[in-house]
């Protein structure tokens, strides 16, 4: 009787985590599925289409024409420095509010937290003006200043709790040794974070690698467009061929998706540590 | 207006062949037919420009160096002569550069810096919304040189004021064959501030075999429309592809009613409403009632308030839908090699039947001269963007290209470029157009300030949708003028 | 050791970057829209400072209104319907073991890592009442109809639906890793007990979790606030600003209707709104827990 209710519970259980799974899944199986077709089959019936013919040149389209890797590079580039200049100025900042001894040191630390509090799509107007005035719209630092701007208020949470985590006696250790503050920064305490500097890294990518408002108010020319700003203007260019739309919404997809993928694990437990923190 | 000429494919292939004398004469009465065609805005509507048409010349373009800027002829030949680098930004509102009008413009573009070596021409193209958007961005803090603009006080009017584009010398454009009163919308206070490169007529589109096979019959007044919308309804597919997401092809087609019903006392019914606030006059509602009795009736697509340009469009280019309500300007589709081949040779176009006890008739149509291009006041290059521009409508170029691509009518004298090729929809079209006994001039929505056009733009939706009644559609689109 | 660790010259270079940051990216344009707020300024031409004009019209436009409504049917939804969902299917993906765990967790979170323009888009498609997938699956079960998803009155929740589908994986996540550090030794307690799956769901899991709930409230709750991405690509506030949010508003109003000193006063007062909520739910939540 009640190994059948365990049994039950199993079947209930398994069922449950399918359907979900179906869920999360299946407008992307469709999305690839349609890719490969043609665009009349879009008006069909069926839920799922078997493409009269396989039509990779949807996908040879909008990769070539959808300059595919310019705007990869260009992602990849500018999270990339963001990461790194947000983990910086983070850690620095962080081991100064947290660690050494000056007035203003819990002002400082406040303010720069509170900038979680900031939507960052009200800053989409007056920051137009201001990067105008400096010249610096259309460049890569028009997305870098505001990526870094609006990810470094949770690195610098969470940095201040790893910091703190950290042993005093190691840093008291390094002072007997003749070590100065940068060396004790990047040298001693920078290492140990380690793992924090994963989930700051993994938060700040996911939270600018998607990105596209500030890209399209910001930039004019393809220099330095990224991958999610090519899907906008790609659907303008081709309204009517579906199929091809959905082959580059596939195609800017999958990059992020790969890569999540593989690094799984990694990212879970970054993410899970830096939510359940943040 | 609206040139969204999004993806229209199609081989540019055609060769250019003597002209139909008969044609020609068509269109040329056509051409003088249009002169009224102005933004309702401009009080001065009426005034005829310099231009005339019957003089125009076009055996022979004129080289692109005679068509430099008056203002410094000198200075911009020496540049090209001299060689000296020069990078001119364009900002366009066309950014499918491999069909219709983008096509003709990036062809131009190639032609401009194959003939002149120091002359880099950059491009940035976004579509229409985007564009407009980005416009007003670029407006604050420096402008690129050459961009597409439209001769619409909802667009034209602040721009102007900010003063953000060079002045043209008028007298410049003397022999480039502008259609009389073309000039209209883009001038303040007799100055001239940009040029026109297309004449939009708001029409129909529908699927003629469909309607055959189905026994359906073109309608000749808005009650048979609505009857064989509902036989169509009946069949089982959409009768009208209508792009509501947007909310200005609904105001067209508002426009369009109004056209019928008030004859041609739209514009001054339209320009004293935003004049006023006061849009509580009885063709307003009348216009305004029918748009959502139709809408009631199922006219349109399912969820069409919620749907976009290319979504509408393909309904319509599938065979979902048996007609489409947009511009002349996507005449193109007869040549777009994406559709279907027994879709796109059977694309007719229809206006706007006449409304019972209207004052419109059958040739009252909503046509007007809406997109265009001007130079930044604030130009580094302004004298060879000047130069570009002038280039680019040289008659045989925006226009001719432009008509040889299937883009439709240009604001410019088109006589020169009939091939006798044309598609039957591009003839369809020239008819309306030359049959015409009056043209409306600026949709309603574009009439107003910009304030205006979000605000009836956004209720249009709310008002054809059942949600809010036509007493306060009036009311809301009254109190956006302020 | 004191010497060195107070060393102004140090702390300054040190803190330098991230104050520079944020006074140039935070603060300079809170000011700059503080001022422009003031103003009738039309994005192009000359500002005019006309007071409060701006501030008393927002406070009589219905659209402004909508958008806050909005964003609090949204929050209500992410917290009413997301969430009881995550944490049930997170408290049963703890029960597997093995690969599969891994498996199912990877693919709840999938639509998180992908673009909102890729997604905005996707359900574009997804809800068309003509050949959307949506209508297709209900017409293969039998019905026939044509269901307009993103009619005036439907919107706002296909909007919700569709966020709910994206951000599912990232509140599972979170829930997954608070069930993860609950103690076993409790759980071996109560099945030594015999309690059943749910007692001690209830019982347990549910009471323990209580910390990691509020987290999840709040950033519920900020979300719904700044919504504006998802919505600006599906339907841009529409039908009839039926979908409107405050940042999606501000944008329009600025760069759409010229008119940008208005759009900066939403601005000022969305900013202003995100704070004080913030503030008032860390005290709600703070209080709870002392008490």
């Amino acid at each position: 009787m009640k190994e059948n209710n365990m049994k039950i519970g199993k079947v209930i259980l398994w069922i449950v985590l399918i359907i979900v799974a179906i869920i999360q899944l299946f407008p992307l199986i469709w999305l690839v599925d349609f890719s490969l077709g043609s665009s009349n089959e879009m008006f069909t019936n069926g839920l799922l289409i078997i493409p009269e013919k396989i039509r990779w040149d949807n996908y040879v389209k909008a990769f070539v024409d959808g300059n595919f890797l310019h705007y990869l590079r260009n992602s990849v580039l500018i999270n990339t420095l963001a990461v790194i200049f947000v983990v910086i100025i983070s850690i620095m900042a962080a081991f100064a509010c947290q660690r050494m001894k000056w007035k203003l040191s819990g002002l400082v630390s406040t303010l720069l937290v509170m900038g979680m509090m900031i939507p960052i799509h009200a800053t989409l107007l007056p920051n137009y003006k201001i990067y105008s005035a400096f010249h610096l719209t259309d460049t890569i630092w028009a997305l870098l200043i505001p990526y870094v701007a609006f990810s470094l208020p949770q690195g610098m949470f969470l940095m201040t709790g790893f910091i703190q985590a950290v042993p005093k006696e190691l840093e008291e250790a390094a002072v007997m040794d003749g070590c100065g503050i940068y060396r004790i920064v990047f040298q001693i305490v920078t290492p140990l974070l380690k793992p924090s500097i994963s989930t700051v890294a993994i938060m700040t990518f996911l939270n600018n690698w998607n990105e596209f408002m500030m890209a399209s108010t910001y930039l004019s020319t393809p220099t330095w467009k990224t991958l999610p700003f090519s899907v906008l203007e790609f659907t303008g260019e081709y309204s009517s061929n579906y199929a091809v739309q959905f082959a580059v919404m596939a195609l800017t997809a999958a990059p992020a998706v790969i890569v999540y993928v593989v690094l799984n694990k990694h990212i879970t437990k970054g993410v899970a540590m830096g939510a359940v923190k943040g | 207006m609206n040139d969204k000429l999004k993806s229209l494919k199609y081989i540019y292939k055609r060769e250019e062949k003597e002209m139909k004398k008969k044609i020609i004469a068509t269109l040329l009465t056509a051409a003088m037919m249009v002169s009224t065609l102005a933004g309702c805005g401009n009080t001065d509507s009426s005034t005829s420009t310099s231009n005339d048409v019957q003089s125009t010349t076009q055996e022979e373009a004129p080289a692109a160096d005679d068509t430099a800027d008056d203002t410094a002829p000198a200075a911009a030949e020496d540049t090209a002569a001299s060689g000296e680098a020069v990078t001119i930004k364009l900002f366009s509102n066309l950014p499918d550069r491999k069909n219709g009008q983008g096509l003709v413009e990036q062809m131009i573009i190639d032609e401009y810096m194959a003939a002149n070596s120091n002359v880099t021409i950059e491009v940035e193209a976004l579509d229409e919304e985007a564009y407009k958007t980005k416009f007003k961005a670029y407006a604050m803090d420096g402008m690129p040189d050459v961009v597409s603009i439209w001769g619409q006080p909802s667009f034209l009017d602040e721009v102007l004021d900010a003063g953000v584009l060079a002045e043209l010398n008028e007298a410049d454009y003397a022999d480039y064959g502008f259609i009389a009163g073309s000039l209209e919308g883009f001038k303040k206070d007799g100055k001239l501030y940009g040029l026109p490169r297309n004449t939009d007529i708001q029409i129909i589109y529908y699927n003629q075999k469909m309607f055959d096979d189905n026994g359906w019959a073109v309608p000749a007044t808005y009650d048979e429309l609505m009857s064989v919308c509902s036989d169509i309804k009946a069949a089982g597919y959409t009768p009208i592809a209508m792009d509501g997401g947007d909310g200005w092809p609904m105001a067209c087609f508002l426009t369009d009613i109004l056209v019928k019903v008030a004859g041609t006392d739209y514009a001054d019914i339209v320009r004293n409403a935003i004049a006023t606030g006061d849009f509580s006059a009885p063709e307003l509602q009348e216009a305004t009632q029918i748009l959502v009795d139709s809408a009631a009736a199922g006219m349109f697509q399912v969820g069409y308030d919620s749907q976009d340009y290319g979504t509408a469009m393909n309904l319509f280019t599938n065979g979902q839908a048996a007609m489409f309500c947009m511009g002349s300007w996507e005449c193109s589709m007869a040549l777009n090699e994406d559709i279907q081949e027994d879709i796109r040779n059977n694309i007719r176009a229809f206006t706007l039947p006449v409304v019972d006890g209207g004052k419109g008739g059958a040739n009252d149509i909503a046509a007007w001269n809406g997109g265009g291009y001007a130079v930044s006041a604030s130009s580094a290059v302004k004298d060879e963007a000047v130069k570009f521009l002038n280039y680019m409508y040289q008659p045989d170029k925006l226009s001719k290209y432009g008509w040889e691509n299937g883009v439709g009518m240009s604001a410019q004298d088109q006589t020169a470029y009939l091939t006798g090729n044309e598609t039957d929809l591009q003839k369809q079209v020239m008819d309306i157009l030359k049959n015409a006994t009056s043209v409306s001039g600026t949709p309603i929505n574009d009439c107003g300030p910009s304030a205006f056009k979000t605000s009836i733009e956004s209720e249009i939706q709310g008002v054809s949708n059942g949600s809010t009644s036509v007493e306060d559609f009036l009311a809301a689109i009254g109190a956006a003028c302020e | 050791m004191k010497k060195l660790y107070s060393n102004k010259l140090v702390i300054f270079s040190l803190v330098l970057p991230g104050v520079l940051v944020f006074l140039f990216a935070v603060l300079a344009p809170i000011c700059l829209s503080v001022y422009y707020g003031f103003t009738d300024y039309t994005g192009m031409g000359e500002a005019h400072l006309i007071g409060w004009d701006n501030y008393v019209k927002l406070f009589q436009d219905s659209a402004f209104g909508r958008s806050l409504k909005n964003s609090l049917l949204l929050a209500i939804g992410f917290i009413c319907i997301q969430h009881p969902i995550a944490i049930v299917v997170a408290a049963v993906l703890d029960k597997l073991q093995g690969r599969a765990e891994g498996i199912f967790r990877c693919i709840y979170f999938i639509p998180n890592v992908i673009s909102v323009a890729v997604i905005a888009y996707l359900w574009k498609f997804i809800y068309n009442p003509d050949f959307g997938l949506l209508n297709n699956v209900l017409s293969a079960f039998g019905y026939q109809g044509k269901i307009n998803w993103l009619s005036q009155q439907n919107a706002i929740w296909s909007v919700l639906i569709v966020l709910i589908w994206h951000g599912f994986g990232w509140g599972m996540l979170i829930y997954y890793t608070g069930i993860k550090n609950i103690d076993p030794v409790l759980y071996e307690a109560a099945s030594i007990d015999g309690a059943s799956w749910w007692t001690t769901f209830f019982r347990i899991t549910l009471p323990l979790m209580k910390p990691v709930i509020q987290i999840n409230v709040t950033m519920a709750i900020i979300s719904a606030l700044k919504q504006m991405e998802t919505v600006y690509l599906l339907t841009n506030g529409g039908p009839n600003n039926s979908t409107q949010f405050a940042a999606n508003y501000l944008y329009q109003q600025a760069f759409k209707a010229f008119k940008y000193g208005y759009g900066n006063a939403i601005g000022v007062v969305f900013i202003i709104i995100c704070i004080l909520v913030t503030v008032a739910l860390n005290n709600i939540f703070r209080d709870k827990q002392e008490a």
